[in-house]
């Protein structure tokens, strides 16, 4: 066998390790579902069952935890967006010095572990007399997905072309209108995908969570306390609900961007 | 309506650069007016004052009379152009031309108006509801000067709009612009470093090097009498042959050329004996001549280059090895012109310019 | 800095501009931090005696931590194990960012990175919890290995570290694959192909040519895979024993059992040194600037 060819099939079997992996918890998890036994597992294999969707659907707790977890998303984007979007528009305009350190500064708490965020916002809200809850997860969580969102609208933001505000200010726009005319829309897609990420990475979050939470459960919370203390193969339920979606949402995104492909080269064509 | 262009004083400093020394010039209302010079030689910075993107560190600007010092960009009567067009890449054609107006809160039915006569006006009707990316480089021209010209700006500004345009296509909207200018009446001020566009389009060309204008005239004298080393050297092409003022007659001035002996040509400057001058001859106005006639050059040819209308001879001078460039009609090119040939040219004093001064 | 912001976007937006970073950086950023400082170099007083005269500056929290040895022990532990996480996930990634940005063509590219993040947009603790249902003592991957032959008795993977560590290499593998990929995506294929045409190997290639150039994006996915490892709670909690606790764990003891809130910001305090001097190493190793990271 030659080299190359020798290469090729080390790139494949790598991948296919790779991706057996990546996607072999997703199927088991997936799988256990299904089995008829009290314990999350696939073995011993008791039976096909549907009885853990029933579980899942009557689980009080956990539709309070998701209760919890889309309000604390709804929060966190609504406070995080105009911070990231503020502080991508500082970035891209001030120059000189001391902007270094700002940036640092902004950068801080994608570099600092989510428990010390946690932490550090308790200690600091108690001074104030407020305890855990739904309030301060949300302010936790701002902390550093604020940072993440500045991070996405700043890179769309880099590629702006800057002489667009002037054409408009020779217009006659206020800077008002030149914010609400062009540069908004300029930055809708990088808002738009921010605020996705920002409700996923809230919906997620534990680390930080775990420390502000107070008695507002959230839904991540939730399972972890679930897997912890009372094992019930529920968990798996809702772990196989969150990969449908998500497969069902990659799918989409997919279809879309083929589609939008082939209109794009359509129009090229034309 | 007076839309006259005055800058009054203006001086522009960047820390300790001067990007635009002391400048007091006035555009007439109504003028197409070039300001020619290479990159860096300050005038996009007087564009940019004009527009009120940046304030002029001393001076003021004034159009039609007014002091503009304390009006914002977005306020004044002036719209711009820009080298890349800046068209608004999220709006359709219609909606690029109507920006103007739908942030001065002009109604929709008025602004369809406007963009549809706008739109005829550049020879582009209909396309009103396409999407920029969908045009050629050349539509999306006529739309950014339609979009400028929507808010009826008493002066326009154009910032080598034309420099992303290929050369037919630059040479037609040359045609155009100016076509434009004469219908509206508007004050046009041109940005270039192109010296055709300059010369084809205005009625007044301003050239500046180093922050500083050199010469301001219509182009005919522009080309003709150029007043300065740089105005001569930059504007078309010509010969310079430096010496010292040796006699002054009137307009005539002779030249002591050193190794090239006596060279007379014609000023308008009051130039004194000695001084330092230069003597510009254009490739145009050099003729064959027999040896050792008055004003005459010898010259060894060393590469003749077909242009089609005419041939582009490049020479070395016998006396001290300074290249010349010789421009020889089509039909008067001669056999025995070949490279490596020693002939004769000279020019008529009355079509030589002397200029003081040895530098740029 | 002002009056540039005001000058592109007029004062108005300009004030809301600075507002929302301040408020941000200010009350959400330093404010904390500082306070979570404060609190770790003070005694664990009653309500009645704050402010009193035992209300003082003292190290008493940084010593506890020195004279427990257990807890000394974790806190190593925990470096250790992050390293180790770190350098493991970087040599699993770096094959398949080097795959997805030079070798696949952009098709395959593109369906690899959609599969890639599938996984990731499914809850940490879900996809621990399927390591927990694989790893366990009863678990398909022991069924497997004893069907192979390769083992007669069923591993205790979970009562080790190594559960952790696959578990945490899982975890935060998208945070190195990312860097990195977006690192070689910049490098111009001409330049592997100059060198493999100048007659380099390709484990020269890679060291001169590709590693080189990766630089900033093996900082970066380095410093987020080691601050994630060392500041994880939840892979720990789920996949780990009693006998191989994180050092998270500890602090969220101290504040949830032990009560004890400054004895545990203290703790997280060093956690946060910890990882500020890993950045800074790591920065200092790979010669790159706080700049460079996260591009």
């Amino acid at each position: 066998m030659s080299s190359q060819s020798l290469l090729k099939w080390g790139i494949r079997a790598y991948l296919t390790l790779f991706f057996i992996y990546l996607f072999i918890p997703l199927i088991i998890m997936s799988t256990a579902t299904f089995n008829d036994s009290r314990f999350p597992t696939i073995m011993p294999w008791k039976g096909f069952t549907l009885k853990w969707f029933d579980a899942l659907w009557q689980d009080e707790g956990m539709w309070q935890a998701l209760g919890n977890s889309v309000w604390v998303a709804a929060g966190v984007m609504i406070v995080a967006l105009p911070i990231g979007v503020a502080c991508a528009l500082f970035l891209s305009t001030v120059e000189g010095k001391g902007k270094t350190f700002v940036y640092s500064l902004m950068m801080s708490p994608l570099l600092t572990p989510g428990v010390i965020i946690g932490i550090s916002t308790l200690i600091f809200w108690k001074g104030l007399d407020v305890t855990g809850g739904i309030f301060l997860t949300v302010i936790a969580q701002t902390t550093f997905i604020a940072a993440y969102i500045m991070l996405m609208v700043l890179a769309r933001l880099q590629r702006f072309d800057r002489t667009l505000e002037q054409a408009a200010l020779s217009l006659g726009a206020s800077h008002w209108q030149i914010f609400r005319r062009i540069m908004l829309p300029y930055l809708k897609p990088a808002i738009i995908s921010a605020a996705v990420i920002a409700f996923l990475q809230s919906f997620e979050n534990y680390n930080t969570t775990l420390f502000v939470k107070g008695y507002d459960t959230t839904l991540t919370v939730y399972i972890a306390s679930k897997v912890r203390t009372g094992l019930t193969p529920a968990v798996n339920a809702l772990g196989l609900v969150m990969i449908s979606i998500t497969v069902l949402l990659a799918i989409a995104y997919e279809v879309k961007r083929r589609r939008e492909e082939a209109a794009n080269s359509a129009n090229h064509d034309a | 309506m007076d839309s006259s262009v005055h800058l009054d004083q203006i001086v522009m400093r960047f820390g300790d650069f001067t990007a635009v020394s002391r400048t007091d010039l006035k555009i007439e209302s109504g003028e197409f007016f070039s300001f020619l010079g290479p990159s860096g030689c300050g005038k996009t910075t007087i564009l940019n004052m004009v527009s009120g993107f940046l304030s002029p560190t001393e001076g003021a600007i004034r159009i039609g009379g007014e002091d503009m010092r304390n009006v914002p960009a977005n306020k004044r009567p002036t719209s711009m152009i820009f080298q890349n067009l800046a068209l608004f890449p999220l709006m359709t054609v219609a909606e690029n031309i109507e920006f103007g107006l739908e942030v001065r809160g002009v109604a929709r039915s008025e602004r369809k108006k406007v963009s549809d006569r706008l739109l005829n006006l550049v020879a582009l009707p209909d396309s009103g509801k396409k999407k920029v990316a969908e045009l050629s480089g050349g539509q999306k021209q006529r739309i950014a000067i339609a979009r400028a010209l929507a808010v009826e700006p008493r002066v326009l500004l154009l910032d080598e709009p034309l420099s992303a345009l290929d050369l037919k296509l630059r040479q037609h909207m040359r045609t155009e612009l100016k076509e434009i200018q004469r219908k509206t009446g508007i004050t046009f001020i041109y940005i270039t470093h192109d010296q055709g566009e300059a010369l084809t389009m205005s009625d007044r060309v301003a050239v500046m090097s180093a922050g500083k204008l050199q010469q301001v005239a219509d182009p005919m004298t522009l080309y003709r009498y150029p007043q300065t080393v740089f105005a001569a050297s930059f504007v078309g092409e010509n010969n310079k042959l430096t010496g010292k003022v040796s006699s002054v007659e009137d307009d005539r001035v002779s030249l002591d050329c050193g190794p090239l002996g006596q060279l007379t040509g014609t000023t308008r400057q009051s130039l004194k004996v000695g001084e330092e001058a230069c003597l510009f001859v254009r490739p145009e106005y050099l003729r064959r001549c027999e040896a050792d006639t008055p004003q005459s050059l010898r010259m060894t040819i060393n590469e003749l280059n077909f242009e089609g209308s005419f041939v582009m001879m490049d020479a070395r001078l016998h006396a001290n090895q300074q290249g010349v460039r010789v421009q020889l009609n089509t039909d008067a090119y001669m056999a025995d012109l070949t490279p490596g040939a020693e002939v004769s040219f000279n020019y008529q004093p009355s079509e030589a310019i002397v200029v003081g001064g040895a530098h740029v | 800095m002002f009056k540039q912001l005001c000058n592109r976007f007029g004062t108005p937006i300009s004030v809301g501009i600075a507002a929302l970073l301040l408020v941000w950086l200010i009350a959400l950023v330093i404010l904390p931090q500082l306070l979570m400082v404060d609190y770790s170099f003070r005694p664990n007083l009653l309500p009645s005696e704050i402010g009193g005269p035992k209300d003082s500056y003292s190290l008493v929290n940084y010593v506890t931590l020195f004279n427990n040895k257990i807890h000394l022990g974790i806190f190593f532990k925990t470096i250790w194990s992050s390293v180790m996480v770190t350098a493991l996930t970087l040599v699993v990634s770096y094959p398949l960012a080097f795959y997805l940005a030079k070798v696949a063509t952009p098709k395959q590219a593109a369906l690899c990175l959609l599969l890639l993040i599938i996984p990731f947009w499914i809850n940490e603790i879900l996809r621990t919890f399927s390591w927990y249902i694989i790893l366990a003592y009863n678990g398909p991957l022991n069924a497997m290995l004893q069907a192979l032959g390769l083992i007669d008795r069923p591993l205790r993977f979970l009562s080790g570290n190594g559960g952790v560590m696959v578990g945490m290499v899982y975890a935060y593998i998208l945070f190195m694959i990312f860097p990195l990929y977006n690192a070689l995506e910049s490098l111009d294929a001409n330049q592997i192909r100059a060198a493999r045409n100048l007659g380099a190997s390709w484990a020269k290639t890679h060291l001169r040519i590709i590693i080189p150039h990766a630089k900033p994006g093996i900082a970066t996915g380095c410093i987020m895979t080691f601050m994630l490892a060392a500041g994880s709670y939840a892979v720990p909690a789920l996949l780990g024993s009693p006998g191989s606790r994180w050092f998270t764990q500890i602090i969220y003891n101290w504040f949830f059992e032990g009560g004890n809130w400054n004895q545990g910001a203290a703790y997280a305090f060093l956690l946060l040194i910890l990882c500020i001097g890993f950045i800074g190493l790591v920065m200092k190793v790979f010669k790159v600037g706080l700049g460079d990271i996260a591009k």
